[in-house]
């Protein structure tokens, strides 16, 4: 060793993380250096004060039994030590990452509920229905602790905090009430016309109720997901605030909406403010004339879910008919758990004047995303350019993998046209969790017919000869139910009667509609070669001037195409041949083919070569030039008249 | 575990408290906030009793460590742009409150208060230096150094080759070479 020891060197040799060589060389270098042992005690004793958190740290039995207790279906919510916190007040508001949902009611506390008499449908009986249906986590002696609005300095340390009222990811609910002060308290029944002001910030913690149902449509043709969901949510009479946050999500916060779905009458959503120097957080106020449950539809836009389709074909042992699966793939990385969401995928291209993603990580929920660019609802944001396609309804079973990787039941993915787009609905529910994905098969169909072809025309994909597939998305074609999304398409062939599968190649393939025909480009086709050579070349009858000059000759090439299969199948090729001007004439030297004038200045030859066997196509051409080319266009122009 | 997943109810609990107090260590060290470690303490037995089915074994120990692991690092993640608590909290790390000056000063039988005071001061220092370390690193160290797991089973648990788990020690104890506060004699 040259020098002393670098110190990651004593600490990887002190923490036995170098290799052994390295180990046995610094070994021999402390064995002999003064200096180097020293440092190495130096580090030792600075780690060693790692030991200083090594303490003596128990499990509480209230832990334990929580543990077991949420573990196990009955859970109990964890103590808030507030009395150990007197920080927690500032920062509450920027504590919880993500969506919350804030309850502030304004008004005092123990005052009786005074039920209109029209609503016998919101008894007492009724809420205890209600609250029969949710989880546990939103009991009613949370509800209990929601009507409580104390002082914020009787913010009690026996105020109770349940973490499990949880959105998704990195999303955590709580639902707050404020001091009510006592100037404010009213008698029973009234409703204080005007609006309060803001929420206190002074805070109760309270349960939230989880979503009841939710329900995801996803466009594939923009970043670009709505979401409709259903909460339950525990509403005073009065005048309550809701809180809504969207950190670390992808939710475009203009986009959010608010509906009470029962009750409508007594129940009013006034406003979503924004309060200033409160990032990523709305609160809506709402007015109440019930007390109790009210259940309430949130609807919003959010980026990062994202599907799309693909497709993998089986060629059958004699590539005549083929085996077609399609799947869609589901993508979560809206920052958003959706668990038992209602799937529905969009194929239609969306137009979108702003982006989602841009909506959402803008600081402030109405700052612009842009330097400049319009500011508003994602109501004038979105211009929907789908197709128009015709509709049927097509039921084709899909299956999903759960956690355990063990196959589910079937499932199945309903398609059916609306008038702007095209759209798939998953049968059941769907949990997809943040950053994960989830493939679900479409449909399967056996057995379509297609013809398999390989092209040569050098002036579209130089000189090796190119692999296709074709088919249509029609009855004949055994499809034809539904459009086909764009995707990624990966053909294979069966190569033996054990189903022994080769990959063939693969392609991308746009939208197919209804009635379309399919090619698919499967790449080069390696065992077939397809070498043109020009044999001859020659010019003839020509034509001069008054003073001798060549004006004008005819030129005659002759070319031999040799055509190698070294497949096992017969292959069906199409050869394609420019001749750089419209005014030419072929005359084929052997009948091994037919030739058919593609356009103006191009040929095509067919022709079916054997397996394992060689062809050779002859043919000779003749251009006109000069004044031999004029005379052409003349009788052509005559011919026209 | 076998009990537990024929059924035997009494099986969990007895899971539970096996592992603890070595679990809830582990997430103290790992979050520096004994609230946030009791949070994700329940968190990862509710994980285990949820995908008990899909142990294949066999040493719980590490599965366990590893569910705790990603909970704690996805809790890190989510929390990442939130203000830690573990600077300013008024609870230590054993979820003791902070005596105050006079207190430490009142108390009866207390060791040397400057003494005290010195060690409660490099505690914060060690504290600060084990919580800035990447997460990965700090997952690596706590269960290589505090949980005392050999490098082969912590890279079981952090699900990644025995080489990076060096790699990420090696990093993590440069970087607390340079952080940790000079070496003192340690009395637990």
């Amino acid at each position: 060793m040259n020098g002393h020891c670098t110190e990651q060197q004593l600490i990887d040799y002190a923490f036995e993380l170098a290799s052994e060589a390295q180990t046995r060389e610094v070994r021999a270098h402390l064995d002999s250096c003064e200096v180097c042992r020293a440092k190495l005690d130096g580090l030792k004793a600075k780690f060693s004060t790692l030991d200083l958190l090594r303490e003596e740290v128990g499990a509480s039995a209230s832990l334990i039994a929580s543990t077991v207790e949420a573990a196990t279906g009955t859970k109990r919510p964890a103590i808030l030590r507030l009395w150990a916190r007197p920080w927690l007040g500032a920062v509450a508001a920027v504590f919880v990452v993500g969506v919350a949902l804030l309850i502030v009611s304004t008004f005092g506390p123990g005052r009786k509920v005074s039920q209109p008499g029209t609503e016998k449908s919101f008894s007492q009986e009724n809420l205890s229905q209600r609250t029969r249906d949710v989880p546990a986590a939103t009991g009613p002696e949370k509800l209990v602790a929601a009507d409580r609005s104390l002082p914020a300095e009787a913010a009690s340390p026996t105020a109770v905090w349940q973490p499990q009222a949880k959105l998704g990811a990195g999303v955590v609910a709580q639902s707050l009430t404020t001091p009510a002060p006592a100037e404010l308290k009213l008698a029973d029944a009234e409703i204080d016309e005007k609006p309060p002001f803001a929420p206190a910030s002074a805070i109760e913690l309270v349960v939230l109720p989880r979503r009841q149902n939710v329900q995801l449509t996803i466009y594939n043709g923009a970043d670009l997901t709505l979401v409709r969901e259903q909460r339950l949510l525990t509403l005073k009479k009065g005048w309550n605030w809701l809180q809504f946050m969207w950190a670390n999500t992808l939710i475009d916060p203009t986009s959010l909406s608010l509906e009470p779905v029962e009750h409508k009458d007594q129940v009013e959503v006034q406003q979503l403010v924004f309060p200033p120097r409160l990032r990523e957080l709305g609160r809506w106020l709402i007015r109440s004339e019930v007390e109790g449950q009210v259940p309430f539809e949130l609807t919003y836009m959010t980026s990062g879910l994202a599907w799309r389709a693909f497709y993998m074909g089986t060629l059958s042992l004699d590539e005549r008919s083929m085996r077609l699966e399609g799947y869609v793939r589901v993508d979560n990385a809206s920052g958003e758990d959706y668990e038992d969401a209602q799937t529905r995928l969009i194929v239609g291209k969306v137009h979108l004047l702003d982006q989602i993603r841009d909506l959402a990580q803008r600081q402030y929920a109405y700052g612009d995303p842009r330097s400049q660019g319009p500011v508003g609802g994602l109501g004038e944001a979105i211009d929907l350019e789908a197709r128009n396609e015709s509709l049927s309804l097509a039921e084709l079973l899909s299956y999903t993998q759960g956690d355990s990787g063990v196959p589910m039941e079937a499932k199945e993915i309903i398609k059916e046209g609306l008038s702007e787009y095209f759209l798939y609905t998953i049968e059941g529910t769907e949990t997809i969790p943040n950053e994960w994905g989830k493939r679900l098969l479409s449909f399967e169909a056996d057995d379509i017919p297609v013809t398999s072809l390989c092209k040569y025309d050098e002036e579209r994909w130089g000189t090796e000869p190119i692999r296709f597939v074709s088919f249509a998305n029609d009855v004949e074609h055994r499809l034809g139910e539904t459009p086909l999304p764009d995707g990624a398409v990966r053909i294979y062939r069966r190569i033996d009667k054990e189903k022994h599968l080769a990959y063939v190649g693969g392609t991308e393939t746009k939208y197919i509609p209804v009635g379309e025909k399919v090619e698919l480009n499967l790449g080069p086709a390696r065992l077939v070669k397809i070498e043109p050579v020009l044999m001859d070349v020659r010019t003839e009858n020509h034509t001069f001037d008054s003073k001798g000059n060549v004006t004008g000759w005819d030129e005659v090439r002759s070319w031999k195409i040799e055509i190698a299969n070294a497949r096992t199948l017969p292959v069906d090729i199409e050869i394609t041949r420019g001749f750089d001007t419209p005014r030419w004439e072929l005359k084929m030297e052997n009948p091994t083919a037919t030739y058919e004038k593609h356009d103006v200045t191009h040929a095509r030859f067919k022709l079916t070569v054997g397996p394992r066997s060689k062809e050779v196509l002859t043919y000779t051409v003749t251009t006109y030039h000069g004044a031999r080319e004029q005379v052409l266009i003349q009788r052509e122009q005559n011919a026209q008249r | 575990m076998a009990a537990h997943l024929r059924g035997d109810t009494a099986a969990f609990r007895e899971l539970v408290e096996r592992y603890a107090d070595g679990m809830l260590r582990y997430l103290i060290h790992m979050t520096g906030n004994r609230d946030q470690a009791e949070d994700l303490f329940q968190e990862t037995f509710k994980k285990v009793h949820e995908k008990a089915h899909t142990y294949r074994g066999p040493v719980f120990k590490s599965w366990l460590f590893t569910i705790a692991t990603r909970a704690t690092i996805d809790h890190m993640r989510r929390r990442r742009h939130a203000a830690t608590s573990s600077l300013d909290q008024e609870t230590d790390c054993a979820g003791n409150e902070s005596s105050s000056l006079a207190e430490t000063l009142a108390s009866d039988g207390a060791p040397d208060p400057a003494e005290e005071l010195g060690r409660e001061e490099r505690k914060q220092q060690v504290r600060e230096a084990v919580a800035s370390l990447p997460v990965k690193q700090r997952a690596t160290l706590v269960l290589a150094y505090y949980q005392q797991l050999s490098y082969r089973e912590v890279a079981d648990v952090m699900g990644c080759s025995l080489g990076t788990v060096k790699t990420q020690m090696s990093r993590a104890l440069a970087t607390l070479a340079r952080r940790l506060p000079d070496s003192i004699s340690v009395t637990k």
